[in-house]
């Protein structure tokens, strides 16, 4: 994933739909509380064991039994949340010091995802006694279910109050799985199975979660699933959470194959549907997706993801696609855009696909698909369901799905270095069958903008300098953590950064090969650390020393005084705004020097190119400019007046180069696509002018009489007599006093200008 | 203290039976230091390029403030333009600044009391008859004067639609307009009310997106027939005014502009290569004509290139 910002996904805050009254279809799940009433216990046994109609028919008269915490549970296990939301608020004012009716009305909020609601009254329950259990093992679970934080300790203390609660086993077996701590989430697991077989309560979490870890062991969990459905021959949780760890790993395929026997087993779970759904939307296969994200909607609670999905999926007619054959992709983008932003985005993938091909000795089976969305909310529907993330980028396998510059304010991200971040991560999980870690694919794909990507530059900012300061980097072995369980606030951005720093700093001491080499030897079974090893026969902890030793290098002048530099920025601001331009020139210079890897707006290269402008300096506005871009600085305001530097200069090939690079941070916009077609036209370079002139009459710029006119002389230029004329006269036709137009005209015609 | 600033009444000079042309631009009241420079820098730049068209540099300097932009500045401004107004002439009124509207009337906030859209049109109504009128309402609150100022010799444009009361972009777009070549859309050398008004409404909406900001101001604009206002000459255009030769060429130029207009409207009808190959014919003749004309400016000293040849 490309991460522009912290990835927080949108709370859920939906109220419940009614459903018919109906089946109990596993909606609620397992409750281990030892304080829930016994005649309920009597209909989950039913249920838990795949006895739908007996269970339905022992829950029904509990909707008329006198605890109305009862009656609530009742309707909930009958799966109408809307009678027992309502229920739920009697069990509450019938006995407001209680925490259990709070806990449990949050479990049917947690049930249905609606984490915000259900938070809030396990907390009120905590108010009433902080030590309720129930209530500290729901906050874990959403904590778990949220990717929220570090829980352990919690986790710890819950076990240390009472060592027999299942939950606790359950939710830290599954906190060992996410960890890659196969052996302890076993021994969690199993204890959780013996207590279950002890205090008489369903196993089927407990044996879902050992399933669970074969699978990630790449081992056959048919014993396992087999134990599950003799117990219980309706069970889909356990196949709907073996397809969502393969998610986690992103698995697509693989957790396809679990999500559809879930959805064999217990057909009539919107829940397994749903998820069924989504996965197949991540797999490309929309129209597949739609029926079962129908059924969720219309079968189960209100789900944000789902109908946000399928408002998506009935909006895609306005969208077409642009398929290659060699190197094989398909273009996916709106319209519009498609004949603007399309030939661009083309012209990378051109380049990218046998590039990468090359460098990891791998090609892609089938095509590799690229979705752009101008609207930011559409692309995070189409990733996860949800609007409002913080990503710009997100990959699954062959399928690349990534926001339009349209869809942000200009300049805010460079879509063509988040193009090949996203076809590096299309490599690295295509070489490893998606088993890389986490950390060392997006480790690579920063590598990759940095090295190769149309922007290269180590990009590197003061906040990551200062976490590495405060020893906050983690050690290689344990990376994975910093992104799936961030412990401070910008820990996802720190980790994007120091893998990055890492992969670069192994190419550096090992070369590029050796790097490829851990990527391939990457297969399910090999950790970090066993790679390390093998193959840069190393300790993971002299790996970590060595990386250290290479950061103290690299930014030696800034750690040894962190204070310097922001003080230089600040007076080279203040002096170039006093239009004081040696003062100016000097402090940003010796920013520049104590800190290059800056680059972002505002940095030092372009304080010092405007003090040089500001004294007359043009060639060393210029030089400061080129350093800057040189560093990775790409903003397309800035590229532009780099650009008209060089052309007051002559240098106008040059100019051409940084304009053409500007393409790949600012494209839909009609500013210097003439400008770069007149250039391109003056170097020979008749294809490259024709793309952009093209672009900018698919721009519908003010001028059409020029952009036709620069299609006229590309077409010319690339031996199409007819185009040529064509759009020659489009021009005229337009403006008839269009002195070059007219001048060309006559040259063609034969009569030439005089 | 900045001179208040009144751009002029600039006579049609030249050519016996053309039509003069007055234009007066007025730079509002800024509030603040820097936008007052900046309403200012427009109105010199637009007062600059209607010389171009009025051939006649009677246009006051640019400046702006208090002394020379108050309301009756302003008025006795517009009763001298009405005084020397023909049947056949244009006036152009251009206001730069901020604007307000007070729930039944529009407010040009100038020095002293704010000239009002009533009183504005009061006296753009004591222009002669067959006077055609331009009105360029740059300011934010403008949007009401479209139809408080509409008339059948008037066209008006405005900045903003009823109601939208932020600081306005447009003004200084207008502005740029009348020095680009980039928004002479036929390039024949001049830019019109239509092109400048296309040009600076199509920047504003790059601004807002290139910002990623919902939109705070559309322009509009109201009244027949925009093109025959020109509001700025390019390159060598205005020499178009002063020499017969040219000037006589000119009109064979609208002459075969008019048929290439003609054949366009058959566009739809005609079969394609039936079509292109007529276009053909009428453009080669325009391009033959411009030849003689970049000749005969050569004569005069305009260096070759072209009269409409901007880049």
């Amino acid at each position: 994933m490309t991460h522009a910002e912290r990835p927080v996904l949108a709370a859920l805050a939906l109220g419940l739909a009614a459903l018919c009254p109906a089946v109990a279809t596993q909606a609620a799940p397992i409750d281990y509380d030892t304080r829930r009433a016994a005649d309920l216990r009597r209909c989950d046994e039913q249920l838990h064991h795949g006895r739908v109609d007996a269970a339905n028919a022992c829950y029904q008269p509990l909707l008329r039994a006198t605890s109305p915490l009862t009656r609530a549970e009742a309707a909930f296990a009958l799966g109408d949340l809307r009678s027992a939301n309502d229920l739920f608020r009697d069990a509450v004012a019938a006995d407001d010091r209680a925490p259990l009716p709070r806990v449990r009305w949050g479990r049917m909020f947690l049930a249905a995802g609606q984490y915000g609601d259900a938070v809030k009254l396990f907390q009120e329950a905590l108010e009433r006694d902080k030590n309720d259990t129930g209530a500290r093992l729901a906050m874990a679970r959403v904590a778990v279910e949220r990717f929220d934080g570090d829980i352990q300790e919690e986790l710890d203390q819950l076990l240390k109050d009472d060592a027999n609660l299942i939950e606790t086993h359950i939710i830290a077996s599954r906190l060992a799985i996410e960890r890659g701590r196969y052996g302890d989430a076993v021994s969690e697991a199993q204890r959780a199975q013996q207590l279950a077989v002890q205090q008489k309560q369903p196993p089927l979490e407990a044996i879902a979660l050992l399933a669970t870890v074969e699978v990630m062991r790449e081992r056959d969990p048919a014993a396992f699933i087999k134990e599950a459905l003799d117990y219980n021959p309706r069970y889909g949780d356990m196949f709907v959470q073996l397809g969502y760890f393969n998610v986690i790993r992103r698995l697509y395929r693989e957790a396809d194959a679990w999500f559809q026997r879930g959805a064999e087993v217990e057909p009539e779970s919107a829940t397994t549907r749903r998820e069924y759904g989504l996965n197949l939307m991540r797999l490309g296969r929309v129209q597949e997706a739609r029926p079962h994200l129908v059924f969720a909607f219309n079968n189960g609670p209100k789900n944000v993801a789902t109908e946000n999905t399928l408002n998506l999926i009935d909006s895609l007619d306005k969208f077409d696609t642009i398929k290659v054959a060699d190197p094989a992709m398909n273009l996916f983008l709106r319209k519009d855009e498609l004949p603007t932003l399309g030939p661009y985005v083309e012209t990378l993938m051109r380049r990218a696909l046998p590039e990468f091909a090359r460098r990891y000795g791998y090609t892609p089976s089938g095509p590799v698909t690229i979705e752009i969305y101008p609207d930011h909310d559409d692309f995070a529907v189409r990733t996860a369901g949800l609007p409002g993330i913080g990503l710009l980028g997100v990959t699954f396998g062959n399928l690349v799905i990534m926001d339009s510059p349209s869809g942000r304010k200009r300049g805010e991200f460079h879509w063509g270095s988040v193009l090949w971040h996203e076809m590096a991560h299309v490599f690295t999980l295509g070489v490893t069958q998606n088993r890389v870690p986490r950390w060392f694919s997006e480790g690579l794909s920063v590598y990759e903008e940095w090295v190769h990507g149309p922007t290269p530059g180590v990009n590197m900012t003061p906040d990551i300098l200062e976490a590495y300061a405060k020893d906050l980097f983690l050690p290689v072995a344990a990376l994975d953590e910093g992104f799936l369980r961030p412990r401070y606030e910008n820990q996802v951005q720190v980790s994007y950064q120091q893998a990055g720093l890492i992969c670069y700093f192994a190419a550096q001491r090992w070369g590029f090969p050796r790097l490829a080499s851990m990527l391939r030897s990457f297969d399910g079974k090999v950790t970090t650390a066993d790679a390390i090893r093998k193959v840069f026969e190393v300790s993971p902890e002299e790996f970590d020393k060595q990386f250290n030793a290479f950061m103290r290098e690299r930014y030696s002048a800034y750690i040894a005084d962190p204070k310097r530099w922001p003080d230089l920025m600040e007076r080279a601001h203040r002096m170039l705004t006093a239009k004081n331009w040696k003062e100016a020139r000097d402090a940003a210079q010796a920013a520049v020097t104590l800190f290059p890897d800056f680059t972002s707006s505002g940095s030092a290269y372009e304080v010092l190119a405007d003090a040089e402008v500001g004294a007359g300096n043009a060639a060393g506005a210029i030089a400061a400019l080129q350093s800057w871009r040189k560093a990775g600085g790409w903003d397309p305001t800035v590229l532009r007046e780099l650009a008209a530097l060089l052309l007051e200069a002559k240098k106008d090939a040059e100019a051409a180069e940084v304009l053409a690079a500007v393409n790949y941070g600012d494209p839909l916009v009609t500013e210097g696509h003439d400008q770069l077609g007149r250039l391109l036209l003056a170097q020979n370079k008749g294809a490259d002018a024709l793309r952009e002139y093209q672009v900018l009459l698919k721009l519908q710029p003010a001028d059409t009489a020029m952009a036709n006119f620069g299609l006229a002389r590309s077409y010319r230029m690339t031996g199409d007599a007819q185009q040529a004329r064509r759009h020659l006269l489009d021009s005229l036709e337009t403006a008839p006093n269009y002195r070059p137009a007219q001048h060309l005209l006559l040259e063609m015609t034969g009569e030439k200008a005089q | 203290m900045r001179s208040c600033f009144i751009a002029l009444l600039a006579l049609a000079a030249a050519l016996p039976a053309a039509a003069a042309s007055q234009v007066l631009v007025v730079a509002g009241r800024g509030g603040e230091a820097q936008v007052e420079q900046r309403f200012t820098t427009w109105t010199q730049q637009v007062a600059k390029a209607s010389v171009t068209v009025t051939g006649d540099a009677l246009l006051a300097r640019g400046l702006a403030g208090e002394k020379d932009a108050d309301r009756e500045k302003i008025l006795a401004a517009l009763r001298t333009a009405a005084q020397n107004a023909r049947a056949g002439d244009r006036f152009v009124l251009v206001l730069l600044g901020h604007g307000s509207f007070d729930g039944t009337d529009y407010r040009f906030n100038n020095w002293g009391d704010d000239l009002t859209g009533t009183e504005l049109r009061g006296l753009l109504d004591r222009f002669p008859e067959g006077v055609a009128q331009l009105v360029v309402a740059g300011t934010s609150a403008s949007g009401s004067l479209a139809d408080s100022l509409a008339s059948p010799r008037r066209v008006v444009i405005v900045a903003t639609k009823s109601g939208e009361r932020n600081a306005a972009r447009f003004g200084g777009f207008w502005a740029e307009a009348l020095g680009s070549s980039d928004a002479d859309k036929d390039k024949d050398g001049d830019v019109t009310a239509q092109e400048a008004y296309e040009y600076a409404n199509r920047k504003v909406t790059e601004t807002f997106k290139t910002d990623a900001a919902i939109a705070t101001e559309h322009a509009r604009l109201v009244g027949a027939d925009p093109g025959r206002f020109v509001v700025a000459r390019l390159g060598a255009a205005a020499l178009f005014a002063s020499d017969a030769q040219l000037g006589a060429m000119r009109t064979q130029q609208e002459g075969i502009a008019q048929r290439i207009d003609q054949l366009r409207a058959q566009k739809a009808q005609l079969p394609e290569d039936d079509y292109y190959n007529r276009l053909e014919q009428v453009v080669l003749e325009m391009a033959r004509l411009g030849q003689r004309i970049d000749a005969r400016l050569v004569q005069l000293g305009v260096p070759a290139g072209g009269s409409n040849d901007t880049r």
